[in-house]
């Protein structure tokens, strides 16, 4: 019993890591814009696929083609940002407000799961990279490849963390979602802050995408299925703190794990919902409240 | 001078719909079908044949002449292997394409869902799908499959495993309706056999990791596991057995293990992986018709089946001389099956019933011969198993 407990804390900390990248990458673009975008689905599946071509393609191996999702994330989300969902920004003062663009972004993401699908179809692929046996240690079992998934996860994570709290344009970043008026007197262009955050979301997002591929296999459902863990992640951390999506992630991973404990595994999708009623209900502006960047 | 303007704009596309009806009543009103197959979703892969294979079979009768001088008018809807969408679009089938039969429904949850809405509208339901809940349902004869239904399938499965040596087998089970009655049909078997079942996952088929799910099955210590799910939850599966070292037979449908998931996974994790299919008629030129519409030498199990769901339709709708679903309803047992002359396609069918001769249609995926319920009386199963990453057949039978 306890192992098998270890196991799927185990089990919940490495799918968390991997939830974490594409819940900061929401959770940031919420920071800075103020709504929820839930196209990060599509641009997870761009991203999954962009690093599927590359590694099957071109064959570049896991953590190059990581990068290529990484691009091919940022690059779909600003174009398809630009088209769509810019002018309807809360932030711009567009009038249906939050609400308007969060659905234009639920529709957006619809659009770009069906031209993934209208060019490579709905067949699963595989990543061109081996199978590993796992590891075996004193009753637990660890995969080679989902320890280095989570391995990926931490240092896309701390890169984030070291560009928000040093570099210049990070710090601006965070200004911006601090307070907008205060950092536009100051002279800060939030149209480029914007698109800074659009494009470092959607980036993480594809690259998270691409993390969960490797560990399964990719289809043009693959971020859609991912982005309500992903919603849950960044509002039981609270919504606009990076942080949060990080904590939260870990809560969602483990807890739709340890669920399994008491509940038969068909309700695993319900857990997240669980999580997410219950710190609402105990600490609505999330674990770590909205503003902690 | 004709100047397009918004107010010209709506009048001429309120006007279309009287141009289109004037058009249609210089002929004869069509026979109207609508398909209704997973264009997307965990079904994705078998939607698009299928439409193809139904959409050759109304080709080929429409060129010759149509049903009695009818032509066949397919509407094809995509159900996203989903009940919602599901029922939005057989709703646009019945309501606004006024069909009377729909065909092709591949998921049991989709079937189940849409199946109320037929036999309440008096529309002929002809399915892929295999709960054994879905014959069982009140649909006073409205619903046709094709499919060995779960019980069937479950009994072979069972049989098969038993008489290869499996002593003790776990399910890993998709949520479905069928999943509960498959395992404990499979149980039943097995216990007569001398075999067991050691107990069963019934997972969410929409998370991306199953690594939980497995290590619960591989703690009953199982020598056999069915893999009881479609090909994007098996394909991770698969790949977690591999990692957990799992050496002992891994069993599942033919329509998870298709050569696209073969394409997908290294050959390592899918070796000696055994699947089984529902297998079509490959001596009956119903098939070879199916071959050569979808331009393939192994057409899969459902665009066989879509294409005798279309030829069945048009059998039934001659043979009635009425193109309702009521008809069809009523009709379509005296051309499928019975003493009639044996037919193995639609035109020689159509040929024959214009005659004046009885028929009993042969079809693509077997005799197509069918129950009170409107569950197949038997099909051939095949087995295959996947040796280096290619599909090998073991047995037919």
């Amino acid at each position: 019993m306890l192992a098998d407990a270890l196991q799927l804390l185990l089990n919940g900390l490495m799918a968390g890591a991997v939830l974490a990248v594409p819940a900061i990458g929401f959770t940031t673009i919420y920071a800075v814009m103020r709504f929820p975008n839930f196209a990060v689905g599509g641009m997870a599946t761009v991203g999954a696929y962009a690093g599927w071509l590359a590694n099957t393609r071109l064959g570049w191996p896991a953590a190059a083609a990581l990068a290529a999702a990484f691009g091919a994330g940022a690059a779909a989300g600003l174009a398809s940002d630009r088209v769509a969902l810019r002018a309807l920004r809360p932030s711009r003062g567009a009038a249906g407000g939050a609400l308007a663009a969060a659905i234009a972004s639920v529709a957006l993401n619809i659009v770009i799961e069906n031209a993934v699908r209208f060019v490579w179809g709905n067949d699963p692929r595989g990543y061109d990279l081996p199978v590993y046996r796992d590891w075996r240690v004193g009753g637990l079992r660890a995969g080679p490849q989902q320890v280095e998934n989570a391995a990926f996860a931490a240092a896309a994570m701390a890169a984030v963390f070291l560009f928000l709290a040093f570099t210049r344009t990070g710090r601006m970043m965070r200004a911006v979602a601090d307070n907008p008026q205060l950092a536009a007197l100051k002279g800060m262009d939030a149209g480029r802050v914007a698109m800074l955050a659009t494009g470092l979301g959607m980036g993480l997002a594809g690259f998270g995408g691409m993390l969960t591929g490797l560990d399964t296999s990719i289809d043009p459902l693959t971020g859609t299925r991912a982005m309500l863990s992903v919603f849950a992640a960044a509002v039981v951390g609270g919504l606009g703190s990076v942080p949060g999506a990080v904590l939260g992630a870990l809560v969602v991973g483990v807890g739709e794990e340890m669920s399994l404990l008491v509940l038969p595994p068909s309700y695993r999708s319900a857990v997240g919902f669980a999580a997410i009623l219950l710190v609402l209900s105990l600490r609505p502006r999330g674990l770590l409240g909205e503003r902690a960047f | 001078m004709f100047r397009p303007t918004r107010r010209a704009a709506l009048l001429g596309s309120l006007a279309t719909p009287f141009l289109a009806r004037t058009g249609l009543a210089q002929s004869k009103e069509p026979i109207r079908i609508g398909t209704l197959t997973p264009l997307t979703g965990a079904g994705g892969s078998y939607g698009p044949a299928m439409v193809k294979a139904a959409r050759a079979v109304a080709d080929a009768i429409n060129a010759a002449g149509g049903v009695n001088g009818r032509r066949i008018e397919l509407q094809s809807e995509d159900d996203e292997t989903n009940p919602d969408a599901g029922v939005r679009a057989a709703r646009k089938l019945i309501d606004v394409g006024k069909v009377s039969a729909i065909i092709g429904t591949w998921a049991s949850a989709v079937t189940t869902a849409v199946a109320p809405l037929c036999w309440e509208s008096r529309t002929m339901l002809f399915t892929v799908s295999g709960a054994d809940s879905i014959t069982k349902l009140p649909h006073n004869g409205y619903i046709i499959r094709t499919q060995p239904n779960t019980e069937l399938q479950s009994i072979r499965a069972a049989g098969y495993l038993a008489d290869g040596g499996a002593k003790r087998v776990f399910a890993l089970s998709a949520q479905t309706p069928f999943a509960v009655d498959s395992y404990n049909r499979l149980a039943a078997v097995l216990k007569e056999r001398g075999a067991e079942a050691v107990g069963d996952v019934v997972y969410d088929a929409t998370k991306t990791s199953f690594r939980s799910e497995v290590d619960q099955a591989l703690r009953a210590k199982p020598d056999a596991l069915f893999l009881n799910g479609y090909t994007p939850d098996v394909t991770v599966i698969l790949r977690e057995l591999y990692r957990a070292g799992f050496e002992g037979r891994k069993f599942t449908f033919g329509y998870a293990a298709n050569a696209k998931m073969l394409e997908s996974l290294p050959p390592e994790v899918t070796e000696g992986l055994i699947s089984f299919s529902p297998s079509p008629d490959p001596g009956s030129p119903a098939y070879a018709a199916v071959k050569q519409a979808l331009g393939t030498d192994t057409p899969d199990t459902y665009s066989c089946q879509i294409h005798d769901h279309v030829s069945l339709v048009a059998l039934a709708v001659a043979k009635a001389g009425d193109a309702s679903g009521a008809a069809i309803h009523d009709a379509v047992r005296t051309i499928s099956q019975g003493g009639g002359a044996k037919v193995g396609s639609a035109l020689d069918g159509l040929k024959a019933l214009a005659a004046g001769q009885d028929i009993n249609y042969e079809g693509a995926s077997g005799p197509c011969d069918f129950t009170e319920r409107g569950d197949i009386e038997g099909c051939k199963f095949r087995f295959e198993q996947v040796r280096a990453g290619k599909i090998t057949l073991l047995s037919v039978s």
